[in-house]
């Protein structure tokens, strides 16, 4: 023998075929790893079940995001400015001033309000108008309504361009109704921050539920690790099973996870449009479409992948034979 | 085959149990490993297959120096050393043939050639018709005959054994002991640590006996080497 690290006689013959086995070997520990565990399928359930639930949280809160933020997105049109026009402006400057601004990139139509028509208005539908009657002159502005772009969407352009209308002299003050769009956005805005941190919590704590699991797992394994590493099993040998094992309960988990959250969609629905239609909106809770389906799957794989990695790479150096 | 050069092994708690060993195994040689417990026996054993590394000298395992190998070749190492353990080590939870063919599942040979091996080591020791039983279900000899055909269904050049016959009566332990002598005549070179010091007499064959971690002279050494 002249070097018992390399391989010898019967290795050598089988190099072609190395890429093979190692794949055989790949499937052959996740098939024998998949079965041990639904042989115990009490106990593969509860973990599976809690890796699930900790997975429905944040995601039904990411799912009530995105409907909140449908909302803010499709306001279309609600947001008008009203520029307030200086008293001195004559109605016809008004007018000229009111077209012109019609015309700008920026601007979809602006509607001129005479104060005169205004104050009609105002008398004919107000009950105490009369007493319009004993003020000395009208006391309305011209005012000159404008409907931003249909390109112009979030709240902050619509500010700016507010703000750039400001600039204008013959205007003394602009109305911007857009206040709920605001706080909406604020509120998704800290509801997104607090599912990032329920969501790192709840990731956290699949990651040591998994980890224990594993441990146990490593435990009840310890002799079988001894005599694989007597035999020349290397550490990667070692670890696959488990490392599958923990891949199979997030799995197992995400999917778990997955049919709680379409039950609670389906639970939730119809008293949320009950209370969408009291305000005469049409909210909907989105649902789990494909791609959330995959991405809560991902989520659950390689979370159950990198909590046995972790407790495999913890507890498997522990394990030497002596 | 194997090289000891001035080996010392002092273990963290200053106990020392191997003191300036130097003796050499020539490939195809059988020797046994004798002395009280304690005496240093299993260390020796221990720093061949590397599940300890020596603090002093040197030991060769074909042409290669065990202390310039790194943590992560130590698996490749042990494929080409064949261990058979006292209390066998056997996987209970699966059959003769599958504890057999763990070594070379290890190894990654593929399926058919892993058959084909293992009954042939199951063969050899003739227990070819129990490959599908689990160790609970067959004898303490049995046991140890899977032990002795995992440890060679690799055809490793080298096979180490602790104790093998420690638990055996004294005609299982001839007849385990033959199985040895038989592997050293087909060119593996067979270490055995034992204390059945009848057995050894009886085979004739060269005897390293350790006393306080150091190589004693021995009474048997004269007759080694005719085998």
């Amino acid at each position: 023998m002249t070097d018992p690290t390399r391989s010898t006689g019967a290795n050598s013959a089988q190099k072609p075929n190395a890429a093979k086995n190692y794949f055989k070997h790949h499937s052959s520990v996740a098939k024998s790893t998949f079965f041990s565990q639904l042989n115990r399928p009490i106990s593969s359930f509860f973990t599976c079940a809690v890796i699930g639930i900790a997975l429905v949280l944040p995601c039904l809160l990411i799912l009530i995001l995105i409907s909140i933020q449908s909302i803010s997105q499709n306001w279309d049109g609600s947001a008008q400015i009203t520029l307030v026009l200086h008293k001195h402006i004559s109605a016809l400057d008004a007018g000229v001033l009111a077209n012109d601004m019609g015309k700008k990139q920026s601007i979809n139509s602006s509607r001129f309000i005479d104060k005169d028509i205004a104050l009609d208005t105002f008398r004919a539908k107000f009950e105490f108008a009369d007493a319009i009657d004993f003020l000395d002159e009208n006391p309305l502005p011209h005012i000159i309504v404008v409907t931003p772009n249909e390109a112009i969407k979030s709240v902050e352009h619509i500010e700016q361009l507010k703000n750039s209308l400001l600039t204008n002299p013959e205007i003394e003050s602009a109305l911007l109704d857009v206040m709920w769009v605001q706080r909406l956005n604020s509120i998704t805005k800290m509801l997104e921050r607090a599912i990032w941190v329920i969501a790192s919590m709840l990731a956290l704590s699949v990651i040591l539920v998994l980890g224990n699991t594993i441990r146990l797992a490593i435990e009840s394994r310890k002799e079988e690790i001894i005599v694989v590493k007597l035999v020349g099993g290397t550490d990667h040998f070692v670890r696959r099973p488990f490392l599958y094992m923990g891949t199979f309960f997030g799995l197992g988990g995400s999917i778990l996870g997955w049919i709680l959250i379409q039950i609670v969609i389906y639970l939730l629905n119809q008293p949320i449009q009950e209370l969408a239609t009291s305000y005469q909106s049409d909210f909907n809770l989105s649902g789990m479409n494909f791609e959330s389906t995959l991405l809560l799957l991902l989520l659950g794989v390689s979370l159950g992948w990198f909590g046995s990695w972790i407790a495999v790479k913890k507890h498997l150096s522990d394990i030497e034979p002596d | 085959m194997i090289k000891f050069e001035h080996v010392c092994k002092r273990y963290e708690d200053g106990h020392e149990a191997l003191n300036d060993v130097s003796f050499s195994l020539s490939r195809g040689e059988m020797a046994f490993l004798t002395g009280h417990s304690g005496a240093g026996k299993s260390t020796l054993l221990k720093l061949i297959m590397l599940m300890e590394r020596s603090s002093k000298g040197n030991i060769f395992v074909g042409d290669q120096n065990l202390s310039k190998i790194p943590k992560r070749q130590i698996p490749y190492f042990r494929r080409h050393v064949g261990v058979v353990f006292q209390n066998h080590r056997l996987l209970y939870d699966r059959s003769v043939f599958d504890n057999v063919a763990l070594p070379l599942e290890i190894s990654g040979m593929n399926h058919r050639d892993v058959g084909r091996r293992v009954r042939a080591a199951l063969d050899k020791v003739g227990l070819l018709s129990k490959e599908k039983l689990t160790p609970i279900q067959i004898s303490g000899g049995e046991q140890q005959r899977v032990g002795i055909a995992r440890a060679v269904v690799n055809k490793p050049p080298l096979l180490l054994a602790d104790e093998p016959t420690g638990n055996l009566d004294p005609t299982l332990s001839a007849e385990i002991m033959n199985l040895f002598s038989e592997f050293s005549q087909v060119g593996v070179t067979v270490l055995i640590a034992s204390h059945d010091l009848a057995l050894i007499h009886h085979m004739h064959y060269r005897v390293i006996q350790l006393n306080k971690g150091q190589i004693m002279a021995s009474p048997f050494t004269e007759s080694a080497g005719d085998a």
